[in-house]
C-alpha cells in the first residue's frame, strides 16, 4: 500500500525504533516454532545459566557497543526479545559449529547451553525456512498468456547514476533510449535512481556546467532534472511502460530515508507512461512478481563466515539466501554508512566526514519486509558491486550494475526475457488444493542478460 | 516520547539566537578558484560580496549562478539528513562508553549497565533547527531586519571588514530577491517533509484549544 510510505521524515523516536527491532525477533521466533514444530517450553532465556539445552531466537549483535568494525566469530552476541530474555545480550560461542555465515542484524535460531552464565555455547544453528513462492490460478495464467500473443515478456532494468561524476554528459542515456525504442522494444523498462546523485562531486564543488542548449538555465537540481533529463526520458515510446524506483541519494526526492516514498510524477513533469513506485516495491508484471529494493544490501552485508564449504561459495549467493531467510530486502542493522577520512591527528584520532548511508527509517522497517510473506519470483537489488544475475532457492536475483561506471565508462543494464506461462510444456508446477494453482517457475522460463550500454 | 513537559517553552517562541546557537554553518565552495567559505546571508564578509546581480567570490571575482549555490545548499541539507539517519546514539551518563549505533530492544536503555538513558546524538530537534537556520539565511525579511545569526564572534581575529549599512542591505535584498527565494524553496522542500515541524505547529494549536 503506497499510502503507508507517505509518512513525514526526520522524526524518528528511539522507542518506536525499539518496538520494531523487538517485533522482528518475535516474528521470526513464531515462524521457527511452527516450522520445527517446537513448543513454547523448548525456548529459554540464553542469558541465564542453565544445565539443560534450550532453543533461542535473537539478533546477531557485536559483544561490545563500541566495536562495529573488524568483528569476528569470537566477538558476537545474541540479543533476545523483551519477552524471551528481557532484551539482554549474551556472548556466543561457536566453537562447535563447523559451517556458518553471520552478519549484524541477522535474526537466528539456535540450540545450545549457557553452562557458566558467561556465554551461550551453540550446538546447532537451525536454518530459517524459506518463504513460499507465489502461485496463480489456471484462469489468471491463461489471461497472461493471451496478453503476450506468444511473445516473451521483455523487461529492461537500469540503475543510476546516468551521467559521470566529472561531466554532465548524457549522450549514453540518449543513445540508450534510441536503442530501447528502435531495437530492444521491451514491454517494461525499470529505472532505479539516483537520477541526480546528491553525492556527485560536481555538486559538492558547485561545479555544474552551463547548459548551452537551454535558453533559461536551471536554478535548482530539480530543474536540472526537468529541463535536462526529462526531455531525454520523454523520447521513450509511449507504449513502453517505464517504472521509476527512487534512491535516497537522489536530489529529486525530498523523502531521504528507506523505506522511501515514490517520486512525484507530476512535479517532475514526467509523461503518463511513467509510473513512480515506492522503495522497496513489490509488483506484478503479468503473473511474475518483482521485488525491487534500492539500498545496497550486497555491499553493506559484512559477513563473518566459518568453514571451507561456506567460504568457498559465491558471496552473492550467500547474501541472497540471507535476504530470503530474513524475509526483508535490507536485513543489515545498523545500516551501512559511507564516510570520508578528513584527517588523522598525532594520537591516531581520525576525523571523518559523513557522506551517505542506508538512511534507515527504523520505525518503518516493517514496510521493507516481503509482502504477504512470500518471496517474489525476481528480486532486483542494484549494487556498486560487480553486476550479476543468479538463481538461488528458485528465485532470480539481479544486480544490473551501474549505468555509468565509476570511471565514467559505459556501464551495464539487465535484459530479462520470460516466455509466457505455457500449461502444456510442463514448466509450471501444479499445487493441489480446492482450486488448483500453479507455481510460476520463472527461473525455468527466464533468460537474463547483463548488457553493456 | 515527544519530551513534552510544561517547563519547556513553546519552540516557536524561542529566539533565533537561542535556537541556532549549535547549528553548523553553510559552507560554500567557489567553482572557479576552489576556495571555500561560510555563507551567512547578506552581510559584510572578507570572503564574498553580495552585489546587485548576485553572490561574488572575493578571491577571484567569480559571480555564482543560482544553481551553483542552490546545488551546494541541497547537498549540504542532504548530508545533514543522512547523518541524522546514521542513528548515532549517546548515553546521558558522561562516564559511559563512546557513541554507538546499536539500539537495544528497550530503546532508551543503555547497553552498558546502570545508566539513566540514551538518546540520538543528532536529534530531530537539532536537524529541524539546522534546516530553520538554512532557511533564515535566505529569508528576505530576516536579512533586511538584520536578524541573522552572526557568522563569527565579535572578538574573532578574522573579523569581517566594514559593516554594511541597513539601507544597503535593504536594497541588496530586493535586488537579490529571486536568488534568495530560489534557495529558500530548496530548504522548504525538506522542511515540508520534516515531522518535527508539525509537532511545533501542533503544539501551538494544543495551546489554543
Ligand atoms: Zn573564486
Ligand atoms: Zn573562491
Ligand atoms: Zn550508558
Amino acid at each position: 500500500d503506497p499510502e503507508r510510505y507517505k509518512f513525514r521524515t526526520m522524526r524518528q523516536s528511539l522507542s518506536d525504533a525499539a518496538d520494531v527491532l523487538d517485533l522482528q525477533i518475535e516474528t521470526i521466533a513464531k515462524i521457527v516454532q511452527t516450522h520445527y514444530d517446537l513448543s513454547p517450553s523448548d525456548f529459554g532465556d540464553p542469558s541465564v545459566q542453565a544445565q539443560s539445552e534450550i532453543h533461542a531466537v535473537g539478533r546477531i549483535v557485536p559483544d561490545s557497543t563500541t566495536t562495529e568494525e573488524f568483528l569476528n566469530m569470537d566477538s558476537l552476541a545474541l540479543e533476545t526479545s523483551r519477552m524471551a530474555g528481557v532484551g539482554r545480550r549474551t556472548r556466543l560461542d561457536f566453537t562447535d559449529i563447523d559451517e556458518i555465515s553471520l552478519f549484524c542484524g541477522q535474526i537466528v535460531a539456535i540450540r545450545g547451553k549457557n553452562a557458566d552464565g558467561d556465554s551461550f555455547k551453540v550446538n546447532e544453528v537451525l536454518p530459517l525456512p524459506y518463504p513460499n513462492s507465489p502461485v496463480s490460478t489456471l484462469d489468471e495464467l491463461q489471461k497472461c498468456s493471451a496478453a503476450l500473443e506468444g511473445k516473451p515478456l521483455k523487461t529492461l532494468v537500469t540503475n543510476g547514476p546516468y551521467f559521470p561524476c566529472n561531466s554532465f554528459d548524457l549522450h549514453f542515456l540518449e543513445q540508450f533510449t534510441e536503442r530501447v525504442n528502435s531495437e530492444i522494444k521491451p514491454h517494461v523498462l525499470i529505472m532505479f535512481g539516483p537520477f541526480i546523485d546528491v553525492t556527485n562531486p560536481m555538486i559538492a564543488k558547485g561545479a555544474i556546467p552551463h547548459f548551452p542548449h537551454l535558453k533559461h538555465q536551471p536554478n535548482t537540481l530539480d530543474e536540472v532534472f526537468t529541463k535536462v533529463m526529462v526531455p531525454i526520458l520523454k523520447k521513450i515510446r509511449q507504449d513502453i511502460q517505464v517504472i521509476l524506483i527512487p534512491s535516497t541519494r537522489d536530489a529529486i526526492s525530498k523523502h531521504a530515508s528507506y523505506p522511501q516514498d515514490s517520486y512525484n510524477r507530476k512535479y517532475l513533469q514526467l509523461p503518463k507512461n511513467f509510473k513512480c513506485f515506492v522503495n522497496p516495491a513489490t509488483f506484478q508484471l503479468n503473473e511474475v512478481f518483482f521485488g525491487c529494493s534500492n539500498v545496497d544490501t550486497y555491499k553493506d552485508m559484512k559477513e563473518m563466515t566459518k568453514g571451507g564449504n561456506t567460504s568457498m561459495r559465491n558471496r552473492f549467493d550467500r547474501v541472497s539466501e540471507h535476504i530470503l531467510q530474513q524475509r526483508r530486502f535490507y536485513p543489515v542493522f545498523p545500516g551501512g554508512i559511507k564516510k570520508k577520512l578528513l584527517s588523522t591527528s598525532n594520537d591516531g584520532k581520525k576525523v571523518y566526514e559523513h557522506i551517505s548511508g542506508a538512511d534507515l527509517e527504523v520505525p518503518y522497517l516493517g514496510l521493507t519486509e516481503f509482502v504477504g510473506n512470500f518471496t517474489p519470483d525476481i528480486i532486483i537489488i542494484p549494487s556498486e558491486m560487480h553486476h550479476f544475475a543468479r538463481v538461488g532457492q528458485n528465485v532470480i536475483m539481479i544486480n544490473p550494475g551501474r549505468f555509468i561506471g565509476h570511471s565514467g565508462k559505459p556501464g551495464t543494464y539487465a535484459e530479462i526475457s520470460i516466455t509466457g506461462p505455457d500449461l502444456e510444456n510442463g514448466n509450471l508446477t501444479k499445487v493441489e488444493g480446492p482450486e488448483p494453482t500453479f507455481l510460476h517457475n520463472v527461473w525455468k522460463r527466464a533468460r537474463v542478460d547483463i548488457v553493456t550500454i | 516520547g515527544n519530551g513534552i513537559n510544561g517547563l519547556e517553552p513553546l519552540e516557536s517562541t524561542i529566539s533565533d539566537t537561542e535556537r541556532f546557537k549549535d547549528v553548523a554553518n553553510f559552507r560554500l565552495s567557489c567553482p572557479n578558484c576552489s576556495c571555500s567559505f561560510d555563507f551567512g546571508g547578506i552581510i559584510a564578509s572578507s570572503d564574498y560580496t553580495v552585489c546587485p546581480n548576485g553572490l561574488q567570490c572575493r578571491k577571484c571575482d567569480h559571480l555564482f549562478t543560482p544553481l551553483q549555490i542552490s546545488c551546494q545548499l541541497e547537498r549540504c541539507i542532504r548530508s545533514h539528513i543522512s547523518l541524522y539517519y546514521a542513528g548515532w546514539i549517546q548515553c546521558d551518563d558522561p562516564t559511559c562508553g563512546d557513541a554507538t549505533r546499536q539500539v537495544s530492544v528497550f530503546g532508551k536503555l543503555c547497553l552498558n549497565n546502570g545508566c539513566t538513558g540514551v538518546r540520538y546524538k543528532y536529534s530531530d530537534k537539532m536537524l529541524y533547527n539546522q534546516l530553520l537556520y538554512f532557511d533564515s539565511l535566505f529569508d528576505c525579511e530576516k536579512n533586511k531586519k538584520l536578524e541573522l545569526k552572526p557568522l563569527r564572534h565579535i572578538d574573532d581575529a578574522h573579523s569581517s571588514p566594514e559593516k554594511l549599512s541597513e539601507a544597503s542591505i535593504k536594497v541588496l535584498t530586493e535586488q537579490n530577491r529571486r536568488l534568495l527565494e530560489i534557495n529558500r524553496s530548496v530548504v522548504q522542500k525538506y522542511l515540508s517533509d520534516c515531522g518535527r515541524r508539525y509537532v511545533d505547529m501542533g503544539r501551538i494549536f494544543d495551546f489554543m484549544q
